[in-house]
């Protein structure tokens, strides 16, 4: 299992060395001169040659390179940001965690009530609950995420005076982004629960679990579910990933400072430090989830554990082997 | 081995969808007695995994329907039963061994589990007695009790059809019906499954219903053998008679097409014609389009039961002209 880990962990490096050269060049090609905009139009030349010297901008830009990734891995310094003057780190960690506790939140609602509505579907195949199920789940995902986020600004903040309609200052804060998200990402949850759940109640392994005599409640809640919930989980991975970086619209709407609206922001402002740390440390993030929820599929798919803790699975294939032969 | 556990009678079973109604059992009638080997055989598609659903109660949801008939276990009529009270009886009186063993178990759960779990539903008694008695199984179907913790990707065919079994037979039921059990296995397992299942079912003293399409499977396993074609049972007897008496033309046709060691045939026998559709059976007996022995009555009305001794009937208008004819 540690080694598993830490070759995943290895994958990430080629992924952050071809993140942050691509946007290193972007930085470097993109006309403007990132001098001249801290320093404002009033500043003299000189002013703008001595902060290109301290920014390191007179380097080639092989060199700058070097220096970038050599502060990212000797001191985790990702460069400080064009527009405060701070580490890019600790501005972006708390948006991070931010970000991190919504989307999750999110994915928490909108798995819970998409398995659920699917379980629901799937069991009633083909009657009037399930075109319903389907029809609901559509309306949510096709209605875009700032229209329901705005709806339930104007019914709890604004008539009903419940929630706050800004800012995350107190708990209540985070409940409508959390919803909005996750009443969005219903419908995929919804339709893939639905499908891998009919085609799980038509294993064979499902009619032995009704020889035996066990009930349809039973069936469906201990035999079929654990094994319709893998593709679930694929998709959970996947949504946590979309999200966090990805939340900038309603980050803007519903005023969270999350990472997605930070990055938006830099990029608008040609804060290139931010930019870039920003996205290395969502890369880092991402293929971590990523890694936690691929080590999840193993507790739920007990047939992973020889693939993904032995790598290739012939290991542990060998030592069962023998056994197989003795007694059968 | 006198009182009987099964009973059927006139059963018929169709399939119901928007576009046919297929015909899968066709008013078949037999029984059981305790302690009795009952082979079903005849070709694919000729109703025999249906009458053993039937019976189970298992048929497919809204496609499959019992038309008339009766199924007596132990004198009760099944269909009187509500679903509750048929899933005391599945699992506990009557279990079921699936043909293909490799997707018949949970992937998702260890064979202790998956044994106990039919301890749990029908013995009153603790998760850890179950889980005991579940490696007794286990151990009885020849597998090393301590790799209950298993799962199933983890065993061979063989291995899990023994679990399969183990399964079957842990809460001791009075019938044990065995769809095909072998023929998704290794022919050098098959004879290791057929073994264990006949030293087990005598042990018990469980009465089975073997379904196959392996005649020799019969001769070694079964007391009696009813023939199914199109859906209908068309021979019935002893195991001897049968074997050494075939009256039915297809019935013959089947032990022609058993390949012998002694003869130098090129190419093997095969029946004639194609398996008759059962959505489309005729109104006269289902096998004169393929029959060898037809005679002027054949296409013009269905066969009735005709004696041939106390322990053998046949389906056949040829044999009835024949004996009358004595």
């Amino acid at each position: 299992m540690l080694k598993y880990i830490l070759k995943r962990i290895l994958y990430l490096i080629p992924i952050l060395i071809g993140v942050s050269i691509i946007i290193f060049a972007l930085k470097t090609f993109t006309p403007g001169d990132p001098a001249r905009q801290i320093l404002g139009n009033s500043a003299s030349e000189e002013q703008v040659q001595e902060k290109r010297e301290e920014l390191g901008l007179n380097d080639p830009v092989p060199v700058q390179y070097f220096n970038y990734v050599k502060g990212i891995v000797t001191r985790l310094d990702f460069g400080d940001s064009y527009r405060t003057g701070k580490p890019v780190l600790s501005e972006i960690t708390p948006r991070l965690w931010t970000s991190a506790k919504i989307t999750l939140g999110a994915v928490i609602i909108g798995a819970l009530i998409g398995v659920l509505l699917g379980i629901i579907s799937a069991l009633k195949k083909y009657t009037a609950v399930d075109s319903g199920v389907l029809v609901i789940s559509m309306f949510f995902q096709s209605v875009p995420e700032f229209v329901i986020g705005l709806v339930l600004i104007m019914v709890f903040a604004v008539n009903l005076h419940v929630l706050p309609a800004n800012g995350i200052e107190t708990w209540q804060g985070y409940i409508m982004p959390m919803l909005c998200i996750g009443l969005a990402s219903v419908a995929s949850y919804t339709r893939i629960t639905r499908s891998s759940m009919l085609e799980v109640l038509g294993e064979d392994y499902i009619r032995t679990a009704k020889a035996k005599g066990q009930s349809q409640n039973n069936i469906t809640f201990r035999h079929a579910l654990r094994n319709a919930l893998i593709p679930v989980a694929q998709s959970v991975g996947t949504n946590l990933g979309n999200s966090i970086g990805g939340g900038m619209v309603l980050e803007t709407v519903f005023g969270v400072p999350g990472v997605g609206k930070y990055i938006v922001d830099a990029i608008t402002q040609r804060n290139y430090p931010s930019v870039l740390g920003g996205a290395l440390i969502i890369a880092i993030v991402l293929t971590i989830i990523n890694l936690l929820v691929d080590i999840s599929f193993v507790l739920i798919d007990p047939r992973l554990k020889t693939t993904i803790i032995s790598g290739s699975g012939s290991k542990k294939m060998k030592k069962v082997k023998p056994e197989t032969a003795k007694a059968a | 081995m006198s009182e009987n556990i099964l009973k059927v009678k006139d059963l018929v079973i169709h399939y119901e969808t928007d576009e046919e109604v297929v015909e899968a059992v066709n008013n078949i009638s037999f029984e059981i007695k305790k302690g009795e080997v009952l082979g079903i055989v005849g070709e694919t598609g000729a109703g025999k995994t249906t009458t053993a659903l039937g019976i189970m109660g298992l048929l497919p949801d809204k496609v499959g329907h019992v038309i008339q008939g009766s199924i007596e276990l132990e004198g009760e009529n099944l269909f009187d039963k509500s679903e509750r009270e048929m899933r005391k009886v599945r699992g506990k009186k009557i279990s079921m061994i699936f043909q293909d063993p490799m997707t018949a178990l949970n992937p998702v759960k260890t064979v202790g589990e998956q044994i106990s779990e039919v301890i749990l539903l029908h013995d009153q008694c603790s998760k850890a007695e179950a889980l005991l008695r579940a490696q007794k199984m286990l151990a009885m179907v020849g597998i090393v009790p301590e790799r209950y913790k298993d799962y199933p990707h983890q065993f061979s065919g063989g291995m899990k059809q023994r679990i399969v079994i183990a399964i079957a037979l842990a809460c001791e039921p009075e019938l044990l019906i065995a769809d095909e059990p072998t023929t998704a296995l290794d022919v050098t397992i098959q004879a290791q499954i057929l073994d264990m299942m006949r030293s087990l079912q005598q042990k018990q003293g469980t009465s089975m219903i073997l379904i196959t399409h392996d005649l020799g499977v019969v001769a070694e396993m079964c007391d009696h053998c009813a023939v199914m074609y199109a859906g209908e049972l068309v021979e019935y007897g002893t195991v001897e008679e049968v074997f050494d008496n075939p009256q039915h033309p297809y019935t013959k046709a089947l032990y022609q097409s058993i390949p012998s060691l002694d003869k130098d045939v090129e190419r093997l026998h095969v029946v004639p014609g194609a398996v008759t559709d059962p959505s489309k059976l005729p109104s006269y007996c289902s096998f004169a389009d393929r029959c060898t022995e037809k005679c002027e009555l054949c296409e013009k009305g269905d066969p009735e039961c005709t004696e041939v001794n106390a322990e053998h009937w046949v389906k056949c208008f040829t044999y009835q002209q024949k004996k009358e004819g004595k």
